[in-house]
């Protein structure tokens, strides 16, 4: 019997990426679970360790945080609906065979691959209550009385920074879920048109449920991506107006620019966390609902 | 050859990560990307009197060089000269980390007789400060900027108000917004997004009320937030409010927005820094404005104040260029190179003897003021205060509370900080 010898020239191959690996991502995260037990100002030699204070303090005693999370579920739940079934009837209409569909695809896919930092900046403009084309839009109808400054009012500014969000990200669901419909097989719908089911019925017995795996996917994405907004929020409020926008990452980033680290990362990690529990729980609840 | 091969590619990848060369001289880390060209003119000019290269890399935005220098001192990166842009607080973990060079020396020489004690105060640590720093001189002032209020004389004059004379009181102050609002001016203007700017227009009251002893009384807990004094400062913000003072936007704009809301004249005036007079010049040339202090109070204790400071430098305790670096900053501080960066850059310099070489008007007014600026406190309020204070006074000037409850919100968080402390 003869044992194969492990192949050292293939390890060779790969040992750059397992070095870039485990200094880029496996390092930090050791790293940043490990700082969140200390307190420490990110430049001075020594960390002071503090156990599971940090933690305590963000679960039980940091409001800001809590509401910051809430304000990031409130844009997260209006992606999943609205920015989702916007992008989903897109994708059907593009699916049927409408004239320019290339054309359209094309420019459904822009707003995504935009810079969030630019795109904040220019919706900023358009938002603004001096200069901004909104209101002067809304003023040219007849709706002056609507007009305001949509970033500094804290009723409206969380809503307007969702709609630049969906804007921004309802390119990506469409992509996804037109590929999704294009796997269909055409017979299927020919099948049900013979036996008389019309465009609805043709939807919801036939596109729906071999959907629902991509729905899924979507939805994780839409929730991942939207949970961790900041680029958009950075550059249009700051978490402004007194804190009506704050979300998790900007907090974060708060913290972490007065040098308090061990902070920082515990909330990173909580944070973390969440984000990776309600991960499992859809996988879950996707994998009953495909055995169902 | 196959083996050949592989540990051939293998060799390559780990040569191409080696380090960079670094250039010997003295590098310079800026965060002022509009004075490139002048810190290379004075580079060049410097290279050619003693044969030492002193190279300057700039960093925009500010807060993007701050996490720069962050990252670069936990790395031991830093370069001979740089800034940590951040308060006496965060100076002192440098300091203590063995990041920045001790000045006292060469200061105690005379060379600090060239600038303005209070701006040299602001990077010095007395005897028993707070985070136990060896009492010295940490830093170099560069030049020294002031925050006062702006104000367009074009617009003044269509509200019908005196355009050589500018309100001097908060009543005066508040009676030129009535006029202005009347003549459909927007009143004031200022990045309120940036919270370090609300808080200094907010201090510019708490000196007058306060003074210097209770402030430091405050940030120890013995002078409560909910103390009438602090209400009374607070109210402030609520009158301004109320008489809808503000332009519109003014809580998310970034003090870039604001600049170009006064500079496109959508407002008669601005809290700003000395620096806006060189970014009004680009953005309108044919702008008419003038500057005055903030508003005193009627029944005032103390006089008025204004927040000031320096683009400080200092030195990298590690470098092994440190003799060659302090060199340089000497001969900038010297009377020719400090005209030199006042003509180009319209700023304040630090070398109080070049004051008289200022030509424009609003820049001498600034200069004028420099003895207004807050002295540098020996303690400092916790940054989640600040913070708080911050987005209260937001809140305040948006109508969604009032001072009691800014107040009460305050110190019930200093009540928990003071206690963390004391365990």
């Amino acid at each position: 019997m003869t044992t194969k010898k492990p192949d050292l020239n293939g390890l060779l191959f790969v040992l750059p990426a397992i070095i870039m690996f485990s200094i880029f991502t496996v390092y930090p995260f050791i790293k940043t679970f490990q700082m969140s037990f200390y307190s420490w100002d990110g430049i001075s030699p020594i960390m002071k360790f503090i156990g599971f204070k940090n933690y305590k303090d963000i679960l039980f005693n940091d409001p800001l945080f809590w509401k910051a999370m809430l304000n990031a579920a409130i844009i997260t739940f209006l992606a999943l609906t609205v920015q989702n079934l916007v992008a989903l009837l897109l994708a059907v209409i593009i699916d049927k065979g409408v004239k320019f569909n290339k054309f359209f695809r094309t420019v459904f896919f822009i707003p995504p691959i935009l810079s969030g930092i630019v795109v904040g900046i220019v919706w900023k403009w358009i938002y603004d209550g001096n200069y901004g084309i909104l209101n002067a839009i809304l003023s040219f109808i007849g709706l002056k009385e609507y007009t305001t400054a949509w970033l500094s009012n804290t009723k409206t500014a969380l809503f307007s920074i969702a709609v630049v969000h969906m804007w921004k990200g309802f390119g990506w669901g469409f992509v996804i879920l037109l590929a999704g419909l294009q796997t269909i097989p055409k017979e299927l719908y020919e099948s049900a048109a013979i036996d008389g089911a019309d465009d609805f019925k043709q939807f919801i017995y036939i596109t729906a449920p071999l959907m629902l795996p991509v729905f899924f996917i979507v939805s994780i994405l839409t929730i991942l991506g939207t949970m961790q907004i900041f680029d958009l929020v950075y550059s249009m409020t700051r978490g402004g107006p007194a804190g009506a926008t704050e979300v998790p990452v900007t907090y974060i980033y708060k913290y972490l620019a007065n040098n308090e680290l061990g902070y920082a990362t515990a909330m990173a990690v909580i944070f973390g966390l969440i984000l990776f529990s309600l991960s499992i729980i859809q996988i879950i609840i996707s994998r009953k609902l495909k055995k169902t | 050859m196959k083996k050949f091969f592989t540990i051939f590619c293998f060799l390559i990848f780990l040569f191409s990560c080696s380090p960079k060369k670094v250039e010997k001289g003295v590098v310079i880390w800026h965060w002022m990307t509009d004075r490139e060209e002048v810190f290379n003119k004075l580079a060049e000019k410097y290279y050619k009197k003693t044969g030492i290269k002193v190279k300057f890399e700039t960093y925009a935005p500010s807060d993007v060089y701050r996490e720069k220098v962050r990252a670069a001192a936990q790395g031991k990166l830093l370069p001979d000269i740089y800034s940590p842009l951040g308060d006496l607080r965060e100076l002192a973990s440098f300091i203590k980390a063995g990041y920045i060079e001790d000045l006292t020396p060469y200061m105690e020489e005379g060379w600090k007789n060239l600038f303005f004690d209070n701006i040299l105060r602001q990077n010095y640590y007395d005897k028993d400060n707070q985070w136990a720093v060896k009492e010295g001189y940490y830093g170099v002032p560069i030049d020294v900027v002031s925050i006062q209020i702006f104000y367009n004389k074009n617009l003044f004059e269509k509200a019908g108000l005196d355009p050589n004379n500018p309100p001097t009181t908060f009543e005066e102050f508040i009676e030129a917004c009535r006029k202005l609002k009347t003549a459909g001016i927007q009143p004031f203007v200022s990045g309120f997004a940036e919270e370090w700017l609300v808080n200094v227009f907010c201090q510019s009251f708490e000196w007058q009320v306060l003074g210097e002893e209770g402030i430091i009384k405050t940030i120890k807990g013995e002078i409560k937030y909910t103390d009438p004094r602090w209400i009374k400062i607070f109210k402030l913000f609520e009158k301004m409010s109320n008489e809808k003072i503000f332009a519109e936007g003014v809580i998310t704009m970034l003090n870039k927005d604001a600049e170009r809301v006064f500079a496109t004249e959508k407002a008669a005036m601005a809290l700003n820094g000395s620096w806006g007079i060189n970014v009004y010049k680009g953005m309108n040339p044919n702008l008419k404005y003038g500057v005055f202090l903030p508003p005193k109070l009627k029944d005032a204790r103390y006089p008025v104040k204004i927040w000031g400071s320096s683009s400080f430098l200092n030195v990298n305790a590690l470098s092994q260029y440190k003799k060659e670096a302090i060199d340089f900053l000497k001969w900038l501080t010297e009377e020719e190179q400090q005209i030199l960066l006042t003509k180009e850059t319209h700023n304040i310099p630090s070398n109080k003897n070049v004051i008289n070489y200022i030509e424009d008007e609003n820049l001498k007014n600034f200069a004028s003021n420099i003895d207004k600026i807050f002295p540098t406190l020996p303690i400092l309020e916790h940054w989640k205060v600040v913070s708080l204070k911050c987005r209260g006074l937001q809140s305040i000037i948006l109508n969604q509370k009032t001072a009691e409850e800014v107040a009460s919100e305050l110190q019930k968080l200093k009540d928990e900080i003071l206690k963390e402390q004391s365990l």
